[in-house]
């Protein structure tokens, strides 16, 4: 990413922590109204989960069909792992506000339980990928593995949690299809959605880039 | 928490994210120079 742009995504990034701590109002029926700007911090980094989990499809369809570049699995890991670690940090915000909130870190609720399983899944794409030595035969399993995701993913973070009863607040988008929150927060929490996803996008190019130096090494060492 | 409580917090927050812009940044330098190494 150029430097300009990274720093203009700083200063979005700015912009959205001042939206989300001084300029959009706590939100009404919380025990502590303070913890629900969490909401500004924690729905982005798991869509970020979700978005790299399906990016990470993409790159393996593309490795199956396009000719098995070593990018296109590359790319497909990498995704994957920064996944895991948005999904992770979703995870421990969310037991942070479930403490406030619930009383608990942990609750056993729908949400907590999908996306637990659903980064489980995902951990076990990283072992599948450690266990197998050869890059052809590791590269076609591994994109088959983050193809079956796409069937996973969206029932574990869309579905699962809207079939069962929740101690969640209401989804982003409601059962009546409607965006029940002031447009205040409404406003800062696109902008997070935003600046999370290009973040994304960059520490994923910064990470691909790293391997391929990395492969290029390991492949003079053992010339 | 009151509004200064809130202030200290954004601090904080900004702290950490210039933190983690500038050590992208400064990898994405060293990753420039790596790269045009034969």
């Amino acid at each position: 990413m150029k430097t300009i742009l990274a720093w203009l995504l700083w200063l979005w990034m700015c912009l959205v922590l001042y939206g989300a701590f001084l300029y959009a109002r706590p939100a009404m029926g919380f025990a502590a109204g303070q913890s629900s700007r969490i909401v500004f911090f924690h729905v982005p980094m798991a869509w970020v989960s979700m978005i790299a989990f399906l990016a990470a499809a993409v790159w393996s369809a593309r490795y199956l069909l396009g000719g098995r570049r070593a990018e296109h699995d590359r790319a497909a890991a990498v995704a994957i792992q920064l996944g895991l670690l948005f999904g992770v940090l979703a995870t421990v915000t969310g037991a942070m506000w479930a403490r406030i909130e619930w009383g608990a870190f942990w609750n056993w609720d729908p949400r907590q339980t999908s996306i637990t399983l659903s980064l489980l899944f995902y951990a076990a794409y990283l072992a599948l990928r450690s266990a197998v030595e050869d890059a052809e035969t590791r590269g076609r399993l591994s994109a088959v593995y983050a193809l079956l995701g796409v069937v996973i993913t969206p029932f574990l973070y869309f579905i699962v949690p809207r079939i069962t009863f929740s101690l969640h607040p209401e989804p982003l988008v409601n059962a009546d299809g409607k965006i029940d929150m002031d447009s205040e927060m409404r406003q800062v929490l696109f902008a997070s959605f935003l600046g999370f996803t290009a973040l994304f996008f960059w520490m994923h190019n910064l990470q691909c880039r790293l391997q391929a130096l990395a492969d290029r090494k390991s492949a003079h060492f053992y010339e | 928490m009151g509004n200064g409580g809130i202030e200290w917090v954004v601090a904080v927050n900004l702290v950490i994210w210039t933190g983690l812009f500038i050590y992208l940044l400064r990898l994405g330098k060293k990753l420039r120079k790596l790269e045009k190494e034969p």
